[in-house]
């Protein structure tokens, strides 16, 4: 679920071309994979599940196909989530899912830090950018590319090799999310 | 729109010209404008909108003679210019001692833009309305002169959109939304193929930065002088020489004396869209003003209504359509609320002004006030009914 | 560090932007869409469109609104609020492009679709609208279909929103639309549940005013209608105005330069 206008329209707006589809065929043309997402975390493995694209994507990461998650999309790359049940995600980076705790959820303009050096995003360190959750990612720190805080910090972009997860809302997020869109595609794609 | 009394918001606006205490009003004005008085005199004041009609005499009369200010008056050539509305044009920068400067857009773009907003909206006035509304602001970002002083602002004159209090400024927001109907330059690259960004480049808003560089302002003098546009002309025709004129479609001979087709083509445009046209306009606001009763209103909108146009004819000359072309098209964007066709070629008006319970008041004689409106001369002024697409051999 | 917001608001009746003072007057703006891709363009960080005639006349929420807005392609959040009925609504008008939702009338009608809305999308996504005014030391909860207001305790409050809503949006109905107006009582009152991040609303204009609710720990975000309506970049002219609090910087989109030195 969730609505692919902002997505769509943010992308093109930075001159690339882009199809919505659920359509293997069409996907396998594409330079990059984008993996938005707004709802609960069991309803969207199970939309990935009846439309046959958990091992398709997980057949995309081990060829090394850019994959972009954001918010419930880089949720969905982890190995699992413990939101309503424990559910079992496409586990293209290890990590589970886990509530966020005291305050409940994390919600408005947060900056990220990038603690591991990765050219893609070293742009955007600093830069804030829109969040809207109440589950966060918790995994290996190899994993882990920038950070943000609340009360505690917690991962906010994570990344295994061509695999690339936000937590926020880059199309959301005005031109801080366009920049780094813009260095993040072109980086993927480039590499 | 009506509030929970349901008294309409116009009307309720109106009602603060008479109920505002102004002394201290124009006291805030002259404390707004003094920032930005030229210290060293190298450079303008301000900068005023002006066209040959409307409230421009009585603006620059205000900005210049009242307040002391030095404007830059800027105006943009619509093309549909008459005579009469060049010798105004004239005739206020002669008598007030301004500096003018004028934009002119290419025929070609203009004519483009013309047919395809005509065919899609139904409107022929996008590039004027365009123009006289970004032309200012970008010559304030330009110039660096960054107070621009428009006259009365028109959502709050005739919706009540504001009030005089909220001290309402100019914003691009407003001019996309009324003025543009909507569609600022750039949109119109997505609705039309038949435009290109050459065609539309002149009429963009300057960019948010620019703005802020430069500090862009623009305010209303309606929000600090009680405004009134009969008396106000009337003053400048006594002692500026404004000149008037009769129009088929209004009993106002003031307003719109600049333009061949607003009181005309445009006018009926008007009305196939919503249902009224600017009679009504103008009466609300005479009946606002206490001037003239609602029977005499309504007397006076059947009176000029459906009065027939008088310049189409040139409007297809100079757009290069047939006029059955022309009524083609703009029998396209009748309101099927407002018209129903009878037979071909037929139509029956179904507008406010033609309900069955306003019948009894007689639609004959629509005498009284259309005498107290003065028309000094006639648009055609010392020549033959043709635009004057740029004002050469003019003083 | 987490940024307190400012929420550009666009209150919406029949159709139309309009501006609103105390719930009874109204003056008609514009096209909500116009309005609202100004406030995108201007960088407001949340944009709330509030229909406030769905529920009182059974429209359900606006979706061509919603689906009119989904065009535009924003670049801001949005939260949207108006004749939510049930958590098939609220899904659709997510599904149509807000990232939010509040509700108000559902708070009095039935808190179970709330919790269901909740359940589904998570809390995070749902605010809950609180109108309310101040009398003898208690406050008073305003259903304004009726136009009935009720003295509320915490106890009440407490068991519409915790573990329900992520944040109250705090209204100060009766002085909205009043320069200066909004009663900071409201927001500092006991009775409000002292675990959920406030917005408030109703009569917010004055810098002054504005440190001053945001300086409070649980002021999440400011929420500002009718005074962005009267001048350019009213958004980045309040920020500037608040620089110093915890808030994003106030920015100006460049498209296209007139100027060669920009």
């Amino acid at each position: 679920m969730g609505n692919h206008a902002s997505v769509v329209h943010s992308l093109r707006e930075l001159n690339y071309r882009v199809r919505v589809s659920n359509d293997q065929a069409v996907l396998n043309e594409a330079d990059v994979l984008v993996l938005p997402g707004v709802g609960a975390f069991p309803s969207g493995m199970k939309a990935l599940h009846s439309l046959s694209l958990v091992s398709y994507l997980q057949e995309q990461a081990r060829l090394q196909r850019p994959i972009i998650g954001f918010c419930l999309g880089m949720q969905l790359l982890a190995d699992a989530s413990y939101e309503h049940q424990y559910t079992t995600g496409l586990g293209l980076i290890p990590g589970e899912v886990v509530p966020l705790i005291n305050p409940q959820w994390h919600i408005g303009w947060n900056s990220i830090e990038c603690v591991l050096q990765d050219p893609l995003f070293q742009a955007s360190d600093g830069q804030v950018f829109y969040f809207n959750h109440s589950f966060a990612y918790r995994g290996p720190s190899e994993y882990q590319i920038g950070l943000s805080r609340h009360h505690k910090a917690f991962p906010s972009v994570v990344r295994r090799g061509s695999v690339v997860g936000l937590q926020f809302h880059p199309e959301k997020s005005q031109r801080p999310g366009k920049e780094l869109l813009k260095s993040l595609i072109s980086g993927l794609c480039h590499a | 729109m009506l509030d929970d009394q349901g008294l309409c918001s116009g009307c309720l606006i109106h009602e603060e010209k008479d109920n505002l205490d102004w002394a201290p009003r124009w006291e805030k004005l002259t404390q707004l404008v003094a920032p930005y008085r030229s210290t060293d005199g190298r450079n303008y004041d301000c900068i005023v909108p002006v066209t040959g009609a409307q409230d421009s005499y009585y603006i620059i009369y205000m900005v210049k003679e009242r307040l002391g200010l030095n404007p830059l008056l800027v105006t943009y050539n619509k093309y549909f210019n008459t005579p009469l509305g060049i010798r105004n044009l004239s005739n206020l920068r002669i008598r007030f001692n301004c500096d003018i400067l004028c934009q002119n857009v290419n025929p070609v773009s203009v004519k483009n833009i013309t047919r395809s907003t005509l065919l899609q909206f139904g409107s022929m006035y996008w590039p004027i309305l365009a123009g006289q509304t970004v032309f200012p602001v970008q010559t304030a970002v330009r110039y660096k002169v960054p107070l621009i002083i428009w006259g009365a602002h028109q959502g709050l004159e005739q919706v009540g959109m504001f009030s005089h209090e909220h001290e309402v400024e100019m914003t691009r927001r407003y001019r996309k939304d009324h003025d543009l109907m909507g569609h600022e330059a750039d949109d119109l690259l997505s609705i039309f193929d038949t435009l290109k960004e050459e065609d539309v480049w002149q009429y963009r808003y300057p960019d948010d930065r620019d703005l802020n560089a430069v500090g862009v302002k623009g305010i209303y003098l309606g929000n600090y002088v009680r405004w009134d546009p009969k008396a106000q002309h009337e003053q400048m025709m006594r002692e500026y020489g404004y000149k008037t004129s009769v129009f088929n479609r209004t009993f106002d001979c003031y307003d719109f004396v600049d333009c061949f087709n607003y009181m005309d083509l445009h006018d009926q445009l008007k009305l196939y869209k919503h249902g009224y046209s600017k009679v009504t306009d103008h009466v609300s606001r005479e009946i606002r003003f206490g001037r003239i009763s609602r029977e005499k209103g309504l007397r006076l909108i059947r009176k000029h209504e459906q009065a027939p146009l008088k310049y189409h004819g040139q409007f297809c000359a100079w757009l290069g359509i047939a006029p059955k072309s022309l009524q083609f098209m703009l029998d396209q964007h009748r309101n099927p609320k407002f018209w129903i066709q009878t037979e071909v070629g037929k139509w029956e008006f179904n507008g406010w002004s033609a309900r069955h319970e306003l019948r009894e008041i007689s639609d004959h004689q629509a005498p009284g006030l259309s005498g107290s409106f003065e028309a000094t001369d006639t648009l055609e002024y010392d020549r033959s009914a043709e635009y004057i697409t740029i004002g050469k051999g003019w003083p | 560090m987490l940024k307190k917001r400012l929420i550009g608001t666009v209150i919406v009746k029949n159709g139309w932007a309009v501006q609103s003072f105390g719930y009874r007057r109204y003056l008609p703006l514009g096209k909500p869409e116009c309005l609202v891709q100004n406030l995108d363009r201007w960088g407001a960080d949340e944009i709330f469109v509030l229909s406030i005639d769905r529920s009182s006349g059974r429209l359900g929420p606006d979706f061509k609104l919603l689906g009119r807005l989904g065009q535009l392609g924003l670049g801001t959040p949005l939260i949207y609020g108006g004749g939510i009925r049930s958590v098939e609504d609220g899904l659709q008008v997510i599904r149509l492009g807000a990232d939010r939702l509040c509700v108000d009338a559902l708070l009095h009608d039935d808190v179970e679709i709330v919790r269901g809305l909740s359940r589904q999308l998570g809390a995070q996504a749902v605010i809950a609208s609180l109108p309310l005014s101040y009398r003898d030391q208690r406050i008073e909860w305003l259903d304004y279909r009726t136009k009935v207001s009720t003295q509320v305790s915490a106890k009440d409050l407490d068991a519409v929103t915790l573990g329900i809503v992520s944040e109250l949006l705090v209204i100060d109905w009766q002085h909205e639309g009043q320069p200066g107006g909004f009663d900071r009582r409201l927001s500092a009152h006991a009775s409000l549940p002292a675990e959920i991040p406030l917005i408030a609303f109703g009569g917010l204009s004055e810098p002054g005013q504005l440190i001053e609710l945001l300086s409070q720990p649980r002021m999440a975000a400011v929420a500002v209608g009718n005074f962005l309506s009267y001048r350019e970049h009213a958004i980045q002219k309040i920020k500037t105005q608040l620089i110093g609090m915890p808030m994003r910087l106030p920015s100006y989109e460049s498209m296209y330069s007139l100027t060669t030195d920009v």
